[in-house]
């Protein structure tokens, strides 16, 4: 025996060689490699939601109480019963219902573009709202707001020869201003984390669908994650983008 | 030479390397998914009410047999064990469990879900194959094929049985219905998307998205791909009567309008009123009703019972009242 042979320390750097030829297949672009160069997916465009699950719940505001669906602890049950919009629109807290959790699952259209190469921006017309999302490690800075700090990170697939190039985004938010799930006082707390995967799929006929899977964790008002699926369209006419302000009653 | 032989393998090996295609092409979806009703909690628990539709895209076609419905209507014999559509999973109120089918060599040749349909499992065929003539056969569970892009599993259903899309309202599809359904699985969660096209009873597909949690215990319970028919109304009994409204006249057409306020329209599901620019229409029209009335408290109390947060007790309108008063009375 003289030792590994080469052709045994080859196959030995198999399993660490693929690793680096495919992360480096899904960059392949050299110095000039960016989170928006290297997206897997396309998430830029105006998007609409479609209203086709809990219609009464997010196209309309329902009356206090209406707590359905949402696994609040007895504090978060509390809390929504003492729902006051009059007091959240005297306090200059209109937007409670407009931070990211809530927000989503909203009536909205959202734009989503890239801010620069490490930062997405998501717009909605609805209460006119900017979320950014942050590539790599930037730091939460600044007082909490309604749509906290988002940092993200792609999931690719493949991207090597003869393989399709695929992912997801994920991001999670935190640093929120306390706000509501539901548009009639079901809260959450400034300790809330957000955390959303993003995927696009696309029809045979060309109908383009983003969904957005997630989970809002919170030790303050939930007694378990709320977590929901919802799913936007892609629309090529934009002229359905209505920025309007915030408003606490409907 | 051998020197030279090897040397040759390894440049072979490190060419195949950087240029070959990556073998995990799947997501494992293997195993069992509890149920999550954090979305269309009254659909998928208790059932719609009566004359809900809101949020479907249907035709005037659909809407018509839709207010046919009575709940009497599928517990006749001839209907009880008719098809509910393959995915109705996603309005139904239990869990779901995937599991692969192999062939001799391990290659997966199907995936199967299953757990909570009643009528069949859903078997997505993954080796390729064609789907059938638009004439032949349709199983309760259709034809479904299916392939993998990136971590998302697309599966197309064709081949349904004519079917019910929602749970105890009435909202039919047809069977020229077809499914694109998108599974993905990302760590413990499960989305499944549904988009639902039906020249028949849709105006515009139908989309649904649901999350279910991975459950090691498997404790989703076991299949219930049976169907056992019994006497249900004996009076229906030998028959021939078919329980249906008669055309204008169901009284719970107007239920959403004078229980929750909002326009006819949107209760009997205008494609038009799914999207945000519909409030232009309800922000004049709509006042929210007094309190919450029935289901208000869902997750936290089912069908009843006090709830599973300790101390939390939900004032949920569906008890009777004596029952109510004495929850809130004795433990808030």
């Amino acid at each position: 025996m003289t030792g590994l042979s080469p052709l045994m320390i080859a196959l030995a750097l198999v399993p660490a060689l693929a690793t680096d030829v495919w992360a480096q297949a899904r960059g392949g672009r050299g110095a000039t490699a960016s989170p928006r160069t290297e997206a897997p997916i396309d998430l830029t465009g105006q998007w609409v939601a479609i209203i086709s699950e809990d219609w009464r719940w997010r196209m309309i505001t329902p009356p206090k109480g209406d707590i359905v669906s949402i696994p609040l602890n007895l504090q978060g049950q509390q809390a929504s019963e003492a729902w006051d919009p009059a007091r959240d629109e005297a306090a200059g807290e209109s937007c409670k219902a407009y931070g990211a959790p809530g927000l989503m699952r909203g009536p909205i259209r959202m734009r989503i573009s890239w801010q620069d190469d490490n930062t997405l921006k998501l717009e909605t017309d609805y209460g006119t709202q900017t979320r950014l999302f942050r590539f790599g490690n930037a730091p939460a800075a600044g007082p909490r707001s309604w749509q906290g700090h988002t940092t993200a990170e792609w999931s690719v697939r493949g991207g090597g020869r003869g393989a399709t190039r695929s992912g997801s985004l994920k991001t999670m938010t935190t640093n929120l201003r306390p706000g509501y799930l539901r548009k009639n006082g079901v809260p959450y707390s400034e300790r809330a984390m957000f955390t959303e995967y993003w995927d696009v799929h696309a029809l045979p006929t060309g109908d383009r669908y983003l969904v957005n899977t997630n989970l809002v964790q919170d030790p303050v008002y939930l007694q378990a994650p709320f977590q929901t699926a919802i799913h936007y369209k892609l629309e090529r006419d934009t002229s359905k983008w209505d920025p309007t302000p915030c408003d606490a009653r409907f | 030479m051998n020197g030279m032989i090897v040397g040759r393998r390894v440049v072979l090996i490190l060419v195949l390397l950087m240029t070959s295609v990556p073998a995990f092409a799947q997501v494992e979806l293997g195993g069992s998914y509890a149920i999550r009703m954090h979305e269309d909690y009254i659909e998928r628990g208790p059932g719609s009410f009566m004359g809900d539709f809101t949020g479907m895209p249907m035709s005037d076609e659909g809407r018509a047999k839709a207010l046919l419905y009575t709940s009497s209507l599928p517990s006749t014999i001839e209907r009880q064990c008719l098809a509910q559509s393959p995915w109705v999973g996603l309005y139904r109120p239990l869990g779901i469990r995937f599991w692969s089918e192999v062939d001799e060599s391990g290659r997966v040749v199907a995936w199967v879900m299953g757990g909570d349909y009643l009528r069949d499992t859903v078997r997505i065929w993954m080796d390729g194959r064609p789907h059938p003539s638009p004439n032949a056969w349709h199983p309760s569970s259709g034809f479904t094929t299916g392939k993998w892009e990136g971590d998302t599993l697309v599966a197309r259903t064709t081949h349904v049985k004519t079917q019910w899309i929602r749970r105890g309202v009435g909202i039919p599809g047809s069977d020229q219905s077809t499914f694109t359904a998108f599974i993905t699985r990302r760590d413990n969660l499960l989305t499944i998307m549904t988009v639902q096209e039906d020249p028949v009873y849709l105006t515009e597909p139908h989309v649904v998205s649901r999350v279910w949690e991975f459950d090691p215990r498997g404790s989703q319970g076991p299949l219930r791909d049976t169907c056992n028919v019994g006497v249900e109304i004996p009076s229906l009994e030998d028959t021939g009567e078919v329980p249906h409204y008669p055309l204008g006249q169901n009284p719970e057409e107007d239920y959403m309008v004078r229980t929750y306020n909002i326009p006819k329209e949107a209760a009997m599901g205008y494609a038009h009123t799914l999207y945000p620019e519909y409030r232009k229409t309800l922000r004049p029209v709509y006042t929210p009703p007094a309190s919450c009335g029935r289901y208000c408290c869902g997750w936290i109390e089912r069908q009843g019972l006090p709830g599973a947060a300790p101390g939390l007790t939900c004032n949920d309108g569906n008890l009777p009242p004596a029952v109510r008063k004495s929850l809130t009375s004795s433990e808030r």
